[in-house]
């Protein structure tokens, strides 16, 4: 069994996987639950000033029969006094000493108040500490959460009071709801920050009731924005990990949230750069024992690559991921029908006949029945039609050789730039 | 026309001036597509094609052809 124990900027738990600050981390009872059921840590509900929330404040966007696709909602921070949560988080952290406790926290943008709650948050024990920089409703027309978390200098003097006084380390988590996630994130390592994290939920209104004209969900006919989460959101959480990960001025661990909802999608967070990961929707569809076949799944993972610890996997992608500009134009892949399997449903013709490059026949044998075939020559490998086919293993995308050598488009560019000194040195 | 017919059209044309002796002289590229201006220089005299390349393909075949010549 391999190692699953994990140190993010000094917070250790006994595996990676934490459940990200939300209704499931509301309170001590859950939390030991959740600790019971195997998560390594508990990112604890946002505490700061106790708000009020209104009723009817989840949505959830079902897609062809698979419930919870995304998720919406217009919930806030904790709603309890910061001394009952503390007490919960002490109890806690007494009865699991090995579990990682961090507290969210989030107040106005002054420094008194960030310097209060954090020294009082650390005197009971947690772990760390990670800034909610990003709930994008709500608190943000408040000045804090997203609102603050969209001004890279608000980030950078935030972190920097917390930094003043904090003796644990500090996690800055980050909107996504911004053009680039690195500027922010940056910002926030110029503060001082131990690591980050992200995303916290996308700006979001789940949806319009087509018969009452009310959003989904509506306070008694009214609506607002919410942040939206959950299985959708993944590859937009994926990317900007990535981004981070790759950034050489970011040099701070990561720690993935957005959409995970199995080990394969933490694997993926943790390969591009995130060292633990946190879940929130999953946890609310099917319960905190979803942690037990993430533990399962990692380790057998680990232990079928040979691979004694999970942090040897830790960005190990992300030297695969680049600029559009360094990709090698004249790789080439072509789609293959696999026709024994194929069940000619015609899905893979429509779909290149009408939106892609017509390069897929619909042929009749010398049996007299149909066959779809791939004109090679004119497949230009875009994989619409493997990603439209509804029967695994009918097409393949395979490799073809190019006799041209790779050649990117920077590298093209530059190429060109130099003839074109050149002709107008010997011009001169 | 298929798309690979019409390249391998405007490859053709490409290696017909290279095998001829001609060497990329400019590349201008636009909206058009890339006009490409090949140029041969026998004793005194200077010899100039400009081909207008209109398929990806053929843009990416020239541009090979350009860095192997560095
Ligand atoms: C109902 C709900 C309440 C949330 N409350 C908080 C919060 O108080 N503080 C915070 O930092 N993030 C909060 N989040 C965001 C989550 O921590 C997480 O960043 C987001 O849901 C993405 O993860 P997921 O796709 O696994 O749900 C909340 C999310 C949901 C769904």
């Amino acid at each position: 069994m391999a190692d699953l124990s994990t140190n993010i900027a000094g917070i250790k738990s006994p595996n990676p996987f934490w459940l990200a600050s939300a209704p499931p981390t509301n309170s001590g009872y859950q939390v030991q639950r959740a600790f019971e059921a195997g998560w390594g840590g508990a990112v604890w509900k946002t505490l700061g000033d106790p708000i009020l929330n209104v009723s009817s404040r989840f949505a959830a966007v079902s897609f062809n029969g698979q419930k919870v696709a995304g998720f919406n909602n217009i919930e806030l921070i904790t709603d309890r006094p910061l001394e009952v949560n503390l007490k919960e988080i002490y109890e806690t952290k007494k009865k699991y000493p090995n579990h990682a406790i961090i507290a969210s926290l989030m107040v106005e943008p002054k420094q008194e108040k960030w310097h209060e709650i954090v020294k009082k948050v650390e005197e009971v024990g947690v772990d760390g500490l990670e800034l909610n920089f990003g709930c994008p409703h709500g608190m943000a027309e408040r000045g804090m959460g997203a609102a603050s978390g969209q001004v890279p200098a608000l980030v950078e003097q935030q972190t920097y009071w917390v930094k003043e006084v904090a003796k644990t380390p500090v996690i800055v988590k980050l909107t996504p709801n911004i053009t680039d996630i690195t500027a922010t994130a940056e910002a926030a390592v110029n503060g001082g920050a131990d690591a980050i994290s992200m995303i916290n939920t996308i700006n979001s209104l789940a949806g319009v009731d087509i018969e009452t004209w009310n959003t989904i969900p509506h306070v008694g006919g009214k609506g607002a924005h919410g942040g939206y989460c959950g299985p959708a959101v993944k590859p937009i959480a994926l990317n900007m990990v990535g981004e981070c990960a790759r950034n050489s001025r970011i040099d701070v661990p990561i720690s993935g949230i957005g959409g995970i909802s199995n080990w394969q999608d933490a694997v993926e967070f943790m390969l591009m750069g995130s060292t633990s990961v946190q879940v929130c929707t999953a946890a609310m569809h099917h319960g905190f024992r979803i942690v037990e076949d993430m533990i399962d799944g990692l380790n057998h993972y680990l232990d079928r690559k040979g691979i004694a610890s999970v942090n040897e996997i830790i960005g190990k992608s992300v030297p695969k991921y680049s600029d559009w500009g360094d990709l090698d134009l004249n790789y080439q892949i072509v789609a293959h029908i696999n026709n024994d399997v194929c069940i000619n449903c015609n899905k893979c013709h429509i779909a290149c006949e009408d939106t892609s490059h017509q390069c897929i026949e619909m042929l009749t044998g010398t049996d007299g029945k149909p066959y779809l075939q791939v004109r090679e020559e004119d497949c230009v490998g875009c994989n619409l039609c493997s990603i439209v086919c509804p029967v695994d293993g009918a097409i393949d995308m395979i490799e073809k050789p190019n006799e041209l050598q790779p050649m990117t488009w920077n590298e093209r560019q530059e190429a060109i730039a130099n003839i074109s000194y050149v002709a107008n040195s010997t011009a001169k | 026309m298929s798309e690979h017919i019409e390249y391998m059209k405007e490859k053709t044309s490409i290696d017909v001036l290279l095998n001829n002796g001609y060497t990329i002289k400019s590349i201008t590229e636009n909206l058009s597509g890339a006009f490409v201006e090949f140029e041969r220089i026998t004793g005194s005299k200077i010899h100039s094609e400009t081909l207008h390349i209109l398929t990806a393909d053929a843009r990416k075949y020239f541009s090979v052809h350009l860095i192997n010549r560095k």
